[in-house]
């Protein structure tokens, strides 16, 4: 049987947060033959290899289905694999590796706020200076889907390794399209964002590869990865809150799911008046304020590790993006 | 020389050596060239269809995806100040996706001409040429002409902002409905910032106001960034102030515009309605339409049957290179995929690829894969596979 394989990053703060990630969800990374290695498995899950690659690879193995599952942005996946919904699958938002893809244009331009009138200052900026004006960025093709989009032609891309945010100022590109995260390093370069120039709200994905051979052993270790990873976002989204008080009817819980976003995993209370709760953890101290209101004596509430249940909404992603593809 | 069958190619020789005999002078352009003229002038969507490289200096190179930019530069290279008709048979290479990405190509290029509408109609003429020297005696000839469109634009008398962006989008048919649909709902840049000072400044005159704005940025230590001067960035921001906040297209000139597009027919059919068109409106469109009746009449009288010509005022090339007549040449069955042969106007390319004066320039590619693959030689190919 051939393994299933992995992807993760190999290094940086994208390698840390996905081993927390992958920790998280009890599944923890290891390296059997030492930390230079760069295959490695998953403690007590046989079967599956994984492989510690830079994102640009990971990116371009999911495309050519050499791995099952990888690791990487949305930006990367977006830029790098033409018509990527039909290659790959994008399985989970992770919560980590957040970046903007941005169109930004010197602050001085003060007659430019949005796409429209960078529309327009690309035309007249080719009539005056007889040259196209020029974007600086790694987005290639994200770029010019997006500008294409907006009906914007008079422009050139002028590609940039890095640091791009200093093309204006150095007079190579008059504006640029880079990532951002906190829009400082765009300000400290005299630049500003576009109002409705945000071209994708990136993070890390766990995405799955719809080339990779999909037969029944790599289905059944997806389905135990994805299990464990939705168990644990599952207990994430939640704080267990248990009570018991005679005054609880359908009603009343039917009144706390809409102001606090609660679930009930068990139904209602049981024959002696417990009651669980599942509550998003914002709303705690307000469903506990609630519950006493209504005559509950004490409120517990406690993390939860894990809550599996019998439906799981990535594998079913999964299940539905491989299938096309079988 | 290209990978393509040499019987192919020594047929499409002897097209060429036709306009050789018509007095167009052969020349061979280099294969690999640099990338940056294709996409100056053709724009980024070149880009996906180029096969780029780099040389060791880090150079942006491509194979060349078509051969009239090639034979422009080096005609402005030799420093000819003379007019030219020139003439190529060479590979040109497209990434379209799966299959081969080289295509062979014949064409002509006429550089400064100054009898326009002979020169457009010798082109057309010669097109045909192309393809009756492939048996098709009658394929579908479809035509424009760019410069009619930017003719009514300018008569029109609409604000700057208007006049670049429909002159921008005539050649993307598609967002051209939509623009005029937008125009005439909703102001072209209706916005509540700013609106205070755009609103002094459209009561101010425009030097005034330019000036001001100019001294505002400056105050505000903003100097040039990015390619655009403060003037320049003044002027459009006193423009916005200028359209106001009612900046919407009037209902009468949009209607105007849409009839307009709408024309269709032969030539004589065309002119006869663009010009009860400008008579309706009380605008004078006579240098383009002169123009145009003149080039029908040099056609019929090359031995054209000029009503067999489709004319549609809406069709240009998209391309936005072309400033006047485009044509192209189809198979009436649709057997090919894409035009056989196609070509037009486009005097603002050699001034944009770097020359000094204006260079009036027209000419035409021919589709050699596509017309041999119809199959019907007219004869008088010789060769053969050895």
């Amino acid at each position: 049987m051939s393994a299933f394989v992995l992807a993760v990053p190999a290094k940086g703060r994208l390698q840390e947060n996905t081993e927390r990630f992958f920790a998280r969800a009890g599944l923890e990374l290891v390296k059997p033959r030492g930390v230079r290695d760069y295959r490695g498995a998953i403690a007590r899950l046989d079967g599956v290899e994984v492989a510690f690659l830079s994102a640009s690879e990971i990116t371009q193995q999911l495309a050519a289905g050499a791995v099952h599952f990888g690791i990487t942005g949305e930006d990367l996946v977006r830029e790098m694999i033409p018509s990527a919904d039909t290659r790959v699958a994008l399985i989970d938002g992770l919560g980590f590796g957040h970046a903007n893809v941005v169109v930004a244009v010197p602050e001085a331009w003060i007659d430019v706020r949005n796409m429209a009138d960078l529309d327009d200052v690309a035309t007249s900026f080719r009539l005056r200076h007889d040259r196209r004006l020029r974007v600086a960025t790694k987005y290639i093709n994200l770029t010019r889907g997006f500008f294409s989009g907006h009906g914007i032609v008079d422009y050139r891309i002028v590609e940039s390794a890095g640091a791009t945010e200093g093309a204006p100022a150095a007079g190579t590109a008059e504006l640029i399209v880079d990532i951002t995260t906190t829009g400082t390093t765009l300000a400290a370069n005299g630049l500003k964002v576009i109002e409705d120039g945000v071209m994708l709200r990136s993070q890390a994905n766990l995405v799955a590869s719809r080339a990779a051979s999909w037969g029944k052993g790599e289905l059944a270790t997806a389905a135990v990865i994805l299990d464990r990873i939705e168990a644990q976002a599952r207990a994430r989204r939640y704080k267990e809150v248990r009570t018991r008080f005679s005054g609880c009817n359908d009603t009343l819980l039917g009144l706390a799911k809409t102001k606090f976003g609660i679930a009930t995993p068990f139904g209602g209370p049981t024959s002696s008046g417990m009651l669980t709760l599942h509550c998003p953890p914002d709303s705690v101290h307000g469903l506990a304020m609630f519950l006493r209101e209504h005559g509950a004596e004490s409120v517990i509430v406690a993390d939860i590790e894990y809550v599996f249940t019998r439906d799981n909404p990535l594998y079913a992603k999964l299940e539905a993006a491989v299938r096309v593809s079988l | 020389m290209t990978s393509a069958p040499p019987d192919i190619y020594s047929q499409a020789d002897l097209l060429v050596a036709s306009y050789e005999r018509a007095g167009y002078a052969r020349v061979a352009p280099a294969i690999l060239q640099p990338a940056e003229p294709f996409l100056d002038l053709a724009g980024e969507d070149m880009r996906r269809h180029m096969y780029l490289l780099a040389d060791s200096a880090g150079h942006e190179l491509c194979l060349r995806p078509d051969l009239t930019i090639p034979v422009a530069r080096d005609y402005l290279a030799a420093a000819a100040a003379r007019p030219a008709g020139l003439c190529y048979l060479g590979a040109v290479f497209r990434d379209r996706g799966p299959g081969s990405g080289e295509f062979l190509q014949a064409g002509i290029e006429s550089f400064g001409r100054a009898d326009t509408a002979a020169a457009d109609a010798e082109v057309l003429s010669l097109g045909l040429e192309a393809t009756a020297h492939y048996g098709i005696t009658d394929p579908s000839v479809l035509s424009g002409d760019v410069s009619l469109f930017a003719a009514l634009i300018a008569a029109l008398g609409l604000a700057p902002a208007w006049k670049r962006r429909l002159l921008k989008d005539f050649n993307r048919k598609a967002t051209l409905a939509d623009d005029l649909q937008r125009l005439a709902l909703t102001p072209v840049n209706g916005r509540p910032e700013h609106q205070g000072v755009l609103a002094a400044l459209a009561d101010a005159n425009p030097k005034a106001a330019h000036a001001l704005v100019t001294d505002l940025l400056s105050i505000a230590g903003i100097s040039a960034v990015g390619g655009r001067t403060i003037g320049e960035i003044a002027d459009r921001f006193v423009e916005q102030a200028e359209l106001g906040a009612s900046n919407a297209l009037p209902g009468e000139t949009r209607a105007l515009i849409e009839r307009f597009l709408a024309v269709a027919g032969t030539p004589d059919d065309a002119v006869a309605a663009l010009r009860a068109l400008a008579d309706d409106a009380a605008i004078s469109l006579d240098p383009a339409l002169d123009l145009f009746e003149s080039r029908t009449g040099f056609l019929a009288a090359s031995g054209v049957d000029v009503t067999r010509i489709r004319f549609e005022t809406r069709f240009g090339r998209g391309v936005d290179y072309y400033t006047g007549f485009v044509f192209e040449l189809h198979d009436r069955q649709g057997r090919a995929d894409g035009q056989l042969v196609a070509g037009g106007r486009y005097d603002a390319l050699l001034t944009r690829l770097g020359s000094a004066r204006p260079v009036p320039a027209v000419g035409l590619a021919v589709w050699i894969e596509r017309l041999a693959a119809l199959g019907g030689a007219s004869g008088n190919a010789s060769g053969g596979r050895p």
